[in-house]
């Protein structure tokens, strides 16, 4: 009952963002699908690509350089920093606002003293910010399938970047996660939004740096990034160890959210 | 609602010692202290928005824990800084805190009609309130689910004087209804006018709790005497503490017990005029701080 009521108020507050984001994604897959070079047009792009440093080849994607295909293109649409910003603006702005944003502001105390228990709080969060990554997910990948309709591309179908899509998901509601563990441990937003973005920055830039620079090659596993690499997908389907770390460290982060919390002092 | 040397420290800040309080059902108890004497950590620790550092509370018989319970359905709480979200409307505010509560706004109308918050300024967003308006919908959350038991810190803040005799009108029907009401203030008149007892804390200990008659009956009412010729006044000083005087007047502190003689010797000067000021809870309370 709470929770319905909490996930209710949630919708309410972040819906205007959440059609934004989505439509975001929405259209850049599309356009994606708009700028995928033909089949008779990859040779000079191959060519433009191998005169490219090897930080470049590899911001862009192995799989991109190593086979240009559409598949790669594609591919790439779902590895660029503009759809991953949208999936980390969603995943911050719901698990900070529920927790830290509400004990800032005081409306917490409004809350807290009514018969809502602390991990029902906890829930809601985690609810709105599921179902909006995945709608944000499901929005690009629509924007994917309805590119590919309209310009049908040799050799890759719209239901092969599901998995990719889906990847995403699962990326995101892990940094979600620990995005409302941060969250369940300060008292305003302002903080848990700068730890969460450092994290996710700090993140993202060790993974780049350890692709191109083989002195910190061990310590790419630390990166939530590194688990998530739509091109490899592509051509090599799911893996299963990466699925089992995304989930792992979602599910560790979940649980020490709702252990925190139900143990603060608001 | 009682309380069993409850206290709180926020790391070497103790914020609460040794609080031991009990309050019955349908008594308007008045809690009051200045600035940082510990009045809203209390409240806090009541509600379990805090975990007590020693003791504990029971709240409507049950003991206080962090997290929600269902009894807190039948608590209201107006907070010391009232915040709302302020992209809702006052209206889904109202209906959104109702639904958390899990009881039916029965008051809201009424309540609201008191107060003055009409429908159309139900329908603005609630950044477009004044502090006044804010205020009123802090105290319309806090007792439109007819609460048994309501909590309020600062309950007339930022309130004009009208409403704040509307407040005080609400405050006693609430009584009449059988609601127990925990006021957190330090509007002296407020507080004497509103309660059956009073508490005082000073730097998070308890220096006081009693009836506020009880308070009044203790304090030295202030006596000013006015003479029509010279009197040597300091020979008075033995009936209580002198706090002005000179040949032709003379403003003493006198205890109840003192009062009688005192009068009886002044019948005897040649008297102009003479005040006995009723003992008020703002003399205890300073006379208390100082």
């Amino acid at each position: 009952m709470s929770v319905l009521a909490l996930l209710g108020h949630l919708w309410r507050r972040h819906r205007l963002a959440l059609v934004w984001l989505a439509a975001a994604s929405w259209f850049f897959q599309w356009a994606i699908t708009r700028v995928v070079p033909a089949a008779a047009q990859t040779g000079f792009v191959r060519q433009l690509f191998d005169m490219a440093p090897p930080p470049v080849r590899v911001m862009f994607g192995e799989e991109l350089v190593a086979n240009l295909s559409a598949r790669g293109f594609l591919g790439f649409g779902y590895v660029h920093p503009f759809p991953l910003l949208i999936l980390a603006v969603w995943a911050v702005r719901v698990s900070v606002g529920a927790l830290a944003g509400e004990v800032g502001r005081g409306t917490m105390d409004l809350v807290a003293s009514r018969p809502v228990s602390r991990p029902a709080q906890v829930a809601a969060a985690a609810w709105a910010l599921l179902a909006g990554l995945a709608l944000i997910a499901a929005a690009g990948w629509v924007g994917t399938a309805f590119g590919l309709r309209s310009r049908p591309l040799e050799g890759v179908a719209a239901a092969d970047l599901v998995p990719v899509a889906a990847m995403s998901l699962l990326l995101f509601a892990s940094w979600g996660a620990v995005a409302l563990f941060v969250s369940a441990t300060r008292r305003d937003a302002g903080a848990a939004i700068s730890w969460c973005a450092g994290l996710l920055a700090g993140s993202y830039v060790l993974d780049y740096l350890a692709r191109v620079w083989t002195a910190i090659a061990f310590l790419r596993p630390l990166s939530l990034f590194r688990y998530y690499e739509p091109q490899r997908v592509l051509r090599e389907g799911i893996a299963v160890g990466d699925v089992l770390v995304l989930s792992c460290v979602g599910a560790a982060a979940l649980a020490a959210a709702f252990a925190v919390f139900a143990r603060r002092d608001l | 609602m009682t309380t069993e040397s409850l206290g709180k420290r926020f790391g070497a800040v103790r914020a609460l010692e040794d609080l031991s309080l009990r309050i019955e059902q349908g008594e308007v108890f008045g809690f009051l202290g200045p600035n940082g004497a510990g009045k809203t950590t209390t409240i806090r620790l009541l509600l379990g928005l805090l975990a007590p550092s020693a003791g504990g509370a029971t709240v409507l018989g049950r003991p206080v824990t962090l997290g929600g319970a269902a009894w807190r359905g039948e608590l209201g709480y107006l907070p010391g800084e009232v915040a709302f979200w302020p992209q809702l409307s006052g209206k889904r505010t109202l209906d959104y805190l109702a639904r958390l509560s899990r009881r039916p706004p029965l008051d809201r109308a009424a309540l609201l009609d008191r107060l003055g918050l009409g429908a159309e300024t139900l329908s603005r967003h609630v950044h477009t309130y004044s502090d006044g308006m804010r205020q009123k919908l802090g105290i319309v959350q806090a007792l439109q689910c007819r609460p048994r038991l309501a909590l309020l810190d600062e309950p007339t803040k930022g309130l004009d004087p009208l409403v704040q005799q509307e407040f005080y009108g609400i405050v006693s029907d609430a009584r009449d209804r059988g609601t127990t009401l925990f006021v957190s203030s330090h509007v002296l008149v407020e507080v004497e006018r509103l309660c059956d007892r009073v508490a005082m804390l000073r730097k998070g200990r308890l220096v006081f709790a009693g009836d506020v008659e009880e308070v009044r009956r203790a304090q030295r009412r202030r006596v000013v005497a006015v003479f029509s010729g010279d009197v040597e006044s300091q020979a008075l000083g033995h009936f209580g503490e002198i706090v002005e005087a000179s040949a032709r007047g003379i403003t003493m502190l006198v205890a109840q017990k003192d009062l009688p003689a005192l009068v009886a010797r002044l019948g005897m000067l040649p008297l102009a005029d003479l005040v006995v000021e009723p003992p008020s809870l703002e003399e205890a309370f300073l006379e208390r701080y100082r």
